[in-house]
């Protein structure tokens, strides 16, 4: 692998150093905590009966069997839940999802009751004795249908009250919209009717999932005077919160504690099984333990499904003057962060372009299926997966280099993105220019003879903005031997986040990285944070770390001039300290705060002047070797650039980039949930398959530009999904390169591609 | 999963004894991998496990002689890999074997389980059909031998008595003759195939004077196929000859489909394999 990063950059400072995790020792000899293998005295287990069918009345559930086996404590339905928590339902946009199914099935393999027992073996059998009968109804699974259908998934919409804009929905009834979002910008109609090319494509993508390694597990120990959750989640502040308000009671009685994570990828974001811990704790009065099997993953959160409508018009000299982009996400059963992800991402839908005349619509659907959410790139790698294959096709079309279309178009620093903010630290053509060198896209490629093979390159690029507005606090503390603890929400679930804000505490208070202690995340000692999810830690968590570092040194400043120091004076802190109280004693308390500005986008147009504090930029380049007598794509070299600002730990962001390239290889490439009559047909990872070493592109290349971004603490943002974003276009580019068939959904499996050569041979292959 | 009996007898007769011919939810044991699937997916439920991990060492070893391989049913799939016997009495299992799962599933599943499971998408089957191979089966009545390819009768399906126990494996030695597996996935790489394609060929520069044909994982169980041999029977291989045999190889064949893929993608798959195969049997790249 070949690689731009500098291990060595600039020795002695603390930022800018490839320190190895903090954790890794611990991790790597198996003494780091997790919560799937965490085991609590006295605790039990419980195992969930979930539904068959995707969409039904329950008529009834029948438990009688499974109480009598041996060894079961209690079997738990809604009705059992009620009698604990009387309003059973939560989630953060809608509070639209019950702790146990009530009344309603909404999706095969919701959880419809519990069983408790001391033996999870025991409350595993006891699952198989429970039977439930339901009056089945119409379902609807596609997401385009959704919107135009009488079948609805919900009876009533119940918006959580957090958020704005989803309002005017309370209530609503005859609808699967969980939100509609608009951007408007210049006259789309006129600007296309107007135009000298138009373009219109219709772009899917497929059902696909995180798969942590780690499976969702939570322990809840419900107490009178309070609860404690051991808890595998992203999101711990707001886990605390929307416990308390489940329980009616202050935060501060209830205790998220967060070891780390065997990876999330925005899984375990929000409420998963929280909830259901909780009312089962309450009932059986012990800590009560849910852990998955990787089974059962497939039916708690994947990514959204997809159908994108673009249309572009183009000008005679290749400009894109005009862009409609009517997106439909398709969000299951119940929202989960469905509707930010429909808006959020939706702003970015008409891509990393300069275009004048923009119209957005973005729909987040319900549908008869497992809950849809955040998937490391927060919708946007489904938007680049339309736009990019759409810029590719346009640019055959008019004969023009793909390349050079793109250059021609691409909206640099200081123009105005579709919503009207003006681009800053949005460094396309230094990202563009870097892929294409290590592609060297400028000499001759080799397409492959007569033979079966054909080879073809492809290119893709993208943006994405951060979500906005979110706040983050830190605190460092600094004891009177001198050694520093910091004190942050942000899980470090993989992604090297505890390192990487130790270095920069060190980087201030001057001491070595490895000195820094991160405290484990535990909401009765580290303060508010909205959550480790869309990149947005480094940047936020960042900031309020900065200054919970710098007020510690401001303090130990003052300290030094109260006890008579010279100013510059670099007595030791231990020093200080003992000067100060007579002894190893006190401590330095430095905090610090982040939100950033933010101006909420005008209601039905979306613009803003400021809808985002940093864009994150990505391109890839792709080149393959298709056989086109089989379908079978070969990739034999993969680039992936980035901006990822100043890179604070440059060995964390070279495998953030690879990590995030590979996982969305195999969503390119093969992953797929299989769906039949809302069944999941290959729940398991005997048939799902994730990429392995041996998919790995045969040349593997991580790179990032330098480029400070202005407001960044040190220079830096967040790397953690950015080198998603253009991996699926890039290789569908290619395979339009080398064999002439474009692909128009994802997975680009072998299948799909032999079935698209034969097509465009006039022999298209049976349906199956 | 609720708590099942393990039996651990210490030989194969005590084993047969320990079966029940009438009990679904009585099964033998053998590295476990295949087993823990079902077990895991609800679709098998056991009163009573029978392991033959104790039973006579012989069962687990691999011994050469003239006429070839005799490999225990208890032998790993690891040990096949590693043999130097098999890698110079039968190197296209050698070859098999690389990208037959992955190298934790190898170090403990074995011959036998590969073997009785009757699930077409096994990687072993077709090549020791392809080869020839024998099994030697031992019940109440005693032992009795059989040609691997009467072995299979459909989908997870075999002829074996539910208190028949695959004892030994015997592999004729390659010698001269020329093998292939081509596995080919459609997910990752390491995925179970999407079909499997072995061939062993008697050929003489690029005359083939017999061959020995087998098709599997897309098809309901590992399947010779016959006419696609007599295609190739005495032939000189070229292209069209090559095109002829895939035709003649998917008339015979029962087609599946799956997650791995169509019916219709499966038989193309097959055509065109089937002569790649027999090309990477004559140039020596086989598996
Ligand atoms: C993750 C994973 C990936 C895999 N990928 C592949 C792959 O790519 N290619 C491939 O070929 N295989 C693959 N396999 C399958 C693997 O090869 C089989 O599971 C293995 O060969 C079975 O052997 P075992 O000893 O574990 O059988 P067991 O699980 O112990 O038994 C399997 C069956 O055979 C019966 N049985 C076992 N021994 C005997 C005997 N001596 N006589 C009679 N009946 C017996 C058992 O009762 C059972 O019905 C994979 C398995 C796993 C778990």
């Amino acid at each position: 692998m070949a690689t731009t990063l500098n291990p060595a950059a600039k020795a002695g400072a603390q930022v800018g150093r490839s320190v190895p995790r903090l954790e890794g020792r611990d991790k790597v000899t198996g003494r780091a905590e997790y919560t799937h293998t965490m085991r609590l005295p006295g605790m039990l287990h419980a195992k969930l009966f979930r539904s068959t069918v995707p969409h039904g009345r329950i008529k009834s559930v029948d438990t009688s069997a499974a109480k009598k086996l041996p060894g079961v404590l209690h079997v738990v339905t809604v009705d059992d839940v009620r009698k604990v928590l009387p309003h059973p339902y939560y989630g953060p946009a809608f509070h639209d999802q019950p702790i146990l199914a009530d009344g309603k099935v909404r999706f095969v393999g919701e959880p419809v009751a519990a069983v408790i027992s001391a033996d999870p073996h025991i409350a595993e059998e006891a699952v198989q004795l429970i039977t439930a009968e339901y009056e089945e109804l119409p379902a609807i699974y596609d997401e385009v249908e959704a919107l135009d259908t009488n079948i609805f998934v919900h009876e009533e919409l119940k918006p959580a009250g957090t958020f704005a804009d989803l309002k005017h929905l309370k209530g609503a009834k005859g609808t699967n919209l969980a939100l509609d979002y608009r951007l408007r910008r210049g006259d789309f109609d006129k600007a296309y009717a107007a135009a000298a090319h138009k373009f219109e494509h219709e772009f899917k993508t497929q059902k696909v999932l995180h798969l942590s390694f780690e499976p969702f597990a939570c322990i809840c120990d419900y107490r009178e005077t309070g609860v404690t959750f051991y808890d595998s989640t992203q999101g711990p502040s707001f886990v605390r919160t929307e416990m308390a308000r489940l329980l009616g009671w202050p935060e501060n009685k209830v205790r998220i504690k967060v070891p780390y994570l065997g990876s999330g990828y925005g899984s375990k974001l929000y409420i998963k099984l929280e909830a259901l811990a909780l009312a089962l704790s309450m009932i059986a009065r012990k800590p009560v333990k849910i852990a998955y099997t990787f089974e059962e993953m497939f039916y708690q959160i994947t990514r959204h499904p997809s159908t994108f409508r673009i249309k572009s018009g183009v000008d005679k000299d290749g400009r894109i003057v005009a862009r409609k982009c009517e997106v439909f996400w398709n969000g299951g059963a119940y929202a989960d962060i469905g509707p930010r992800v429909t808006q959020k991402s939706g702003l970015t839908a008409a891509g990393p372009y300069d275009i004048d005349n923009v119209w957005i619509d973005s729909y987040a659907l319900y549908t008869n299926m497992t809950p849809a959410g955040a998937l490391r790139g927060f919708g946007v790698p489904q938007l680049v997966w339309a736009y990019e294959n759409h810029t590719d096709m346009m640019a055959r079309a008019l004969n023009m280099d793909p390349v050079e279309f793109r250059r021609k178009n691409l909206a640099v620093e200081g123009k105005p993105h579709a919503t009207g903010q003006m681009l800053k630290d949005h460094p396309v053509d230094k990202v563009m220019d870097k892929v294409l060198e290590r592609m060297e896209w400028s000499k001759p490629f080799d397409k492959g003879g007569s033979g079966h093979i054909k080879r073809g390159r492809g290119f893709a690029i993208a943006n994405k903005a951060v979500i906005s507005p979110t706040t983050s606090v830190a605190i460092v503390n600094v004891a009177a031997d001198g050694s520093a603890t910091l004190y942050c929400g942000t899980v470090d679930m993989g992604q090297g986040s505890d390192t990487a804000m130790a270095q920069m505490v060190a980087e201030i208070l001057n001491i070595p990285a490895e000195d820094v202690r991160v405290t484990p995340r535990d909401t009765d000692v580290t303060p508010y944070d909205m959550g480790t999810l869309g990149s947005r830690s480094l940047f936020h968590m960042g900031h309020a770390v900065r200054r919970a570092a710098e007020d510690a040194r401001d303090k130990l400043k003052a300290l030094a001039k109260e006890v008579g120091e010279p100013e510059g004076s670099n007595i030791p802190i231990a020093d200080l300290f003992q000067k100060r109280y007579g002894m190893q004693a006190g401590n330095v308390i430095g905090s610090g705060i982040y939100k950033p500005d933010y101006t909420p986008p005008a209601p039905g147009t979306g613009q803003s002047p400021n809808v985002t504090p940093f864009w994150m930029v990505a391109g890839s380049g792709a080149e393959v070797e298709v056989d086109i007598e089989t379908g079978h794509v070969k990739i034999t070299k993969l680039v992936n650039v980035v901006d990822c600002g100043k890179a604070i730990n440059p060995k964390s962001v070279e495998t953030q980039i690879s990590g995030a390239a590979l996982m969305h290889l195999g969503f390119s490439m093969f992953e797929k949930m299989h769906l039949d009559g809302g069944q999941v047909t290959n729940a398991s990872l005997a048939d799902y398959k994730i990429p392995g070493f041996h998919d790995l592109p045969s040349v593997l290349e991580s790179h990032y530009v330098e480029h400070d971004q202005s407001n960044g603490p040190f220079g830096a943002k967040g790397v953690g999904e950015v080198a998603t974003f253009c991996v699926g276009p890039a290789l569908a580019n290619a395979i339009d390169d080398a064999c002439g068939v474009r692909l128009m959904e994802m997975p680009l499996n072998a299948e799909a591609v032999y079935r698209a050569i034969r097509a465009k041979q006039g022999k298209p292959l049976e349906e199956a | 999963m609720i708590p099942f009996e393990l039996a651990e007898p210490t030989s194969l007769a005590a084993a047969v004894k320990l079966l029940d011919p009438d009990d679904e939810t009585v099964r033998p044991i053998a590295g476990g991998t295949a087993l823990m699937l079902m077990m895991k997916a609800g679709v098998f439920r056991p009163q009573k496990l029978v392991s033959l991990r104790k039973i006579e060492a012989k069962y687990s070893g691999i011994a050469a002689s003239g006429d070839g391989l005799r490999i225990g049913a208890m032998t790993t799939l690891n040990a096949v890999e590693r043999s130097a016997d098999v890698k110079k009495h039968a190197p296209v299992v050698t070859r098999t074997m690389r990208t037959l799962s992955n190298v934790r599933v190898r170090n403990v599943a074995t011959v036998g389980g590969a073997l009785a499971h009757g699930d077409p998408h096994m990687d072993l089957p077709p090549v020791l059909m392809a080869l020839g191979a024998t099994l030697t089966i031992v019940g109440p009545k005693g032992e009795r031998k059989l040609p691997l390819e009467e072995l299979f009768t459909g989908y997870y399906e075999t002829v074996l008595d539910k208190n028949e126990l695959i004892s030994e494996v015997h592999v004729p030695s390659q010698g001269a003759k020329k093998g292939a597996y081509m596995k080919v996935t459609t997910g990752s790489a390491d995925d179970w195939p999407a079909l499997g394609v072995a061939v062993v060929l008697d050929a003489d520069g690029g005359a083939i004077k017999s061959a020995r044909v087998v098709g599997s994982a897309a098809t309901t169980k590992a399947t010779r196929l016959k006419a696609a041999e007599t295609v190739l029977n005495g032939k000189t291989v070229d292209d069209k000859l090559l095109k002829a045999a895939g035709d003649a190889a998917i008339e015979e064949s029962e087609f599946i489909a799956d997650v791995r893929g169509s019916m219709p993608y499966k038989r193309e798959l097959m055509r065109v394999y089937v002569g790649r195969a027999v090309r990477a049997a004559m140039q020596g790249t086989g598996a």
